[in-house]
């Protein structure tokens, strides 16, 4: 098993390498830093020195190396755009955009699931047509049009709940969370609805039709004829069942959920990753965009592994396999 | 104007009767864009300059009208006997942390702004030398007499000698972060309490300012919320007071709810278009690829009579716009009466200047525009391009993102190309510097004039505008290069931007001309 893990953590390293690569030959077309770090009254002359200073004349190869280099040491240089060191401007951030999808994850997990298993068992019932109807339109808008129609929804016409930012946050060591006040509370649940209505939609079709695919199988058809409780029946023996592929699914997603909040973070002005990503990318904050890609490639391979790991300790047969 | 004077006026007699009760009047506000340091000698741009503006000082100011009144000078006159002026400082000014500001301070800033780490040191090009006189008294010398320095350093401003040298700050950090980055320490009227870089900056008042507070604000909050949607939501919840700015589209909105207003008023940022004036070829052209037809004055003012502004005023801009004879709007200094026409919509006129310059049919070119620097750009470029077209003139547009267009515009990939300029001194003579005199990177002249046009008599003009101390003789001197360039079509001055602000009914600030949001004028009713 440390055999297993510590293979997949050097894969990795190959996997943020080649992330790097690309994200690095992209930046070419992203825009000039230089214009975007100088005000208008700013010589050409100034303004080639400082392209000379930041190494921006250098091959590409050479940049590259130098990023990489300097990434492999610790090193992760300082934003174009307000010269704070990287690695604190993204650490700080990582906090939110965390907790957002933790909490759209579970959202899309205590409503989906509970939703998926009782849409699979009475598929004809109202509220199964109603659900199902109401996921479809909840996956058909885009995020951040559902972002806009809940802020004025709740926050506009209803006044319950704050439009923008974390609300109330407090600190625990380096940790910023949301999660021990009622403002931060309060400011949560609009974003991570939004983040999580997808995921939601997906978790409940996937269970759904693994609910409804086990429901017909033979093992189920025998464990009624001898009396198993239905509760325990729906629960025990079909739910565990639907589980492998559900939890690829939504792990797969939650790598995506983390990465890409990014258009959640900005409806939403939510200070995390994604929001930070997406004023580099305005400003041409290359160092930023770089270790930002980077984080993210890292978290995706952090992810499959304890999907993996999860799949061993909810299917026995995985394990015996592992033994043998 | 005057009612809001009057106001905070009235309202700075019942502030000091009701200091006792100590009425705490929190302030929040958003705009788009946070100020990516709180170095003022650092970055040279709008949303630094605008926000910093309310802790540091500089040595003169801009009033609410933006006219210069003293600051950290309590007057400054021209030096006898040689170029340059002479300031008399303020006494009895004290930096945030309580330490006295003297002449050395502003040695120290000149230092500081002056050197290559900062990036506003192109304002200090014209002074070869700066004295301190006495602990009151400095003088900056210039290489030429210079009557606009005073105005063109009122963002230049002051940092404590003490402060900067002992944290490791006597310079702007170029490529890592010092600690004026984060920190500050003015002599303004607010003080930054805390600083949560692109989340939240809250600042406090600065108790022992040197001027009488106009304010009522205890604390004031800044948040930059990126995505107008969501920054409209904030005001109209409530959880804000005041928003910079506003997209056009949102105006009715506001207008239609009770307890928000907006409030309108022009920005100095005059939109244009210009042309490859040294191409010898068009880049973007389906059918003329030999010459380059936009050479011809006559083709360039056929294209300025191609343009429709009371329509574009009406439908893109719901009549919030004033059309621009010229590259800066009525009110600025060196603004030329004299030439206050802008050539008239006339597709017939248009057709039998293209006619005339040997195009009957027209001829295809590319047009380059920003989709995201200025209000409604692309949908100008658009409009634009399909009145161009009704003459003949077949625009192929092209729209990209601001972070990759000054590149190209500098490696001159562009037809025509889409220019917003903001006169940075409010003076004719920094768009003649900037955008008419041809390119000189020797001399740091011309350095957005990206199609380089070029005349030989404006070229000569700008030494003398930028040293004539007589007014009147001044003017003379500016209407000439305006009406030269008027008369070959150098760029088609379109119109003035709008400047669109929202806040709570119970607000009462001052809306300057330069897009600047100063705190030291808001009264919380």
């Amino acid at each position: 098993m440390a055999y297993f893990i510590a293979k997949r953590l050097v894969q990795s390293v190959f996997v943020m390498l080649a992330v790097a690569f690309l994200a690095f030959s992209l930046f070419r077309f992203v825009g000039d830093p230089i214009t975007q770090m100088t005000g208008v009254e700013t010589s050409v002359a100034d303004q080639e020195r400082l392209r000379e200073e930041l190494g921006l004349n250098d091959s590409f190869a050479l940049q590259f190396a130098r990023f990489t280099g300097d990434m492999l040491k610790g090193d992760f240089g300082f934003s174009y755009r307000t010269r704070q060191p990287v690695a604190e401007m993204i650490a700080t951030r990582i906090p939110a955009t965390l907790e957002l999808g933790v909490v759209a994850l579970l959202i899309s997990l205590f409503v989906g699931i509970p939703a998926g298993v009782y849409t699979a068992l009475r598929p004809r019932g109202f509220a199964t047509q109603a659900i199902l109807m109401a996921t479809l339109v909840g996956v058909s808008i885009p995020t951040f049009v559902i972002g806009i129609m809940l802020i004025f929804f709740f926050g506009v016409q209803l006044g319950w709940l704050p439009t923008f930012g974390r609300g109330g946050t407090v600190k625990l060591g380096g940790w910023e969370t949301s999660f021990l006040t009622v403002d931060g509370w309060r400011a949560l649940i609009l974003p991570a609805f939004t983040l999580g209505v997808y995921q939601l939609t997906l978790t409940m079709r996937l269970v759904r039709a693994e609910m409804m695919e086990v429901m017909r199988s033979d093992y189920i058809r025998f464990a009624t004829a001898r009396g198993v409780p239905m509760r325990r029946l729906y629960f025990r023996h079909a739910l565990a069942n639907t589980m492998v592929p559900v939890i690829t699914i939504i792990g797969l997603q939650f790598g995506g959920v983390i990465a890409f909040s990014i258009v959640t973070e900005s409806v939403f002005q939510w200070p995390g990753m994604g929001l930070l990503f997406l004023e580099s990318i305005r400003f041409v904050d290359i160092p930023v965009m770089g270790v930002y890609l980077v984080v993210i490639a890292f978290f995706f391979v952090v992810v499959n592994l304890i999907v993996d790991l999860l799949y061993v300790a909810i299917d026995p047969r995985l394990r015996i396999r592992d033994v043998s | 104007m005057r009612s809001t004077i009057g106001k905070s006026l009235l309202l700075g007699g019942a502030l000091s009767l009701t200091a006792l009760s100590a009425q705490a009047e929190a302030f929040k506000w958003a705009s788009t864009t946070d100020p990516q340091t709180m170095d003022p000698h650092a970055v040279n741009s709008a949303p630094v300059l605008s926000f910093l503006n309310n802790i540091y000082e500089g040595l003169v100011r801009r009033g609410r009208d933006m006219s210069i009144e003293p600051s950290l000078a309590t007057s400054w006159e021209p030096l006898g006997g040689e170029n340059g002026w002479r300031f008399n400082l303020r006494q009895g000014v004290t930096f945030q942390d309580g330490s006295a500001f003297t002449a050395e301070d502003v040695m120290f800033s000149y230092e500081r702004a002056s050197n290559e780490a900062a990036d506003v040191r192109s304002w200090f090009a014209p002074v070869t030398q700066v004295r301190v006189v006495d602990e009151f008294t400095i003088d900056f010398v210039t290489s030429a007499p210079n009557p606009l320095f005073p105005s063109s350093i009122a963002n230049f401003m002051i940092l404590d000698k003490d402060w900067a040298t002992s944290n490791d700050a006597a310079l702007p950090a170029r490529d890592a972060e010092n600690f004026a980055t984060l920190n500050v320490n003015g002599t303004g009227p607010f003080t930054v309490a805390t600083r949560d870089p692109g989340v939240k900056t809250v600042l406090a008042p600065h108790a022992g300012w040197w001027d009488e507070a106009a304010h009522n604000v205890t604390e004031a909050t800044f948040t930059p919320i990126g995505n107008a949607a969501t920054g409209l939501a904030a005001l109209l919840s409530g959880e804000i007071d005041f928003i910079q700015p506003i997209p056009l589209q949102d105006v009715a909105q506001v207008e239609s709810r009770d307890g928000f207003k907006v409030l309108e008023g022009e920005e100095t940022r005059v939109i244009m278009f210009g042309f490859g004036h040294e191409h010898d070829k068009l880049l973007y052209s389906s059918d003329v690829t030999d010459v380059n037809p936009f050479t011809d004055p006559r083709v360039r003012l056929a294209a300025a009579h191609a343009i429709d502004m009371a329509s574009i005023d009406r439908v893109l801009f719901r009549g919030k716009i004033e059309a621009a004879s010229q590259l800066v709007p009525a009110g600025i200094s060196g603004y030329s009466e004299a030439n206050s026409d802008r050539p008239e919509f006339d597709p017939a006129k248009a057709k039998a200047l293209l006619a005339e310059a040997g195009y009957p049919d027209g001829f295809s070119f590319g047009l380059k525009c920003t989709n995201d620097r200025y209000i409604n750009d692309e949908a100008l470029c658009r409009a634009a391009a399909s009145m161009f077209a009704a003459v003949g003139l077949k625009a192929e547009l092209s729209t990209g993102p601001v972070r990759d267009y000054w590149p190209q515009l500098r490696e001159d990939d562009f037809d025509m190309y889409l220019l917003g300029w903001s006169p940075g001194t409010f003076d004719m003579e920094h768009p003649i510097r900037f955008l008419m005199h041809s390119q000189d990177d020797e001399r740091k002249l011309g350095s957005w004039n990206f199609g380089n046009y070029s005349n030989a008599r404006v070229d000569e003009l700008l030494p003398m505008i930028q040293q004539e101390i007589d007014p009147e003789a001044r003017q003379a001197l500016v209407d000439e290069v305006v009406s030269i360039t008027q008369d070959e079509v150098a760029y088609i001055p379109l119109y003035t931007q709008p400047l669109i602000w929202a806040a709570k009914d119970n607000i009462d600030l001052t809306q300057r001309a330069d897009n600047f949001f100063m705190l030291r004028w808001v009264t919380v009713n």
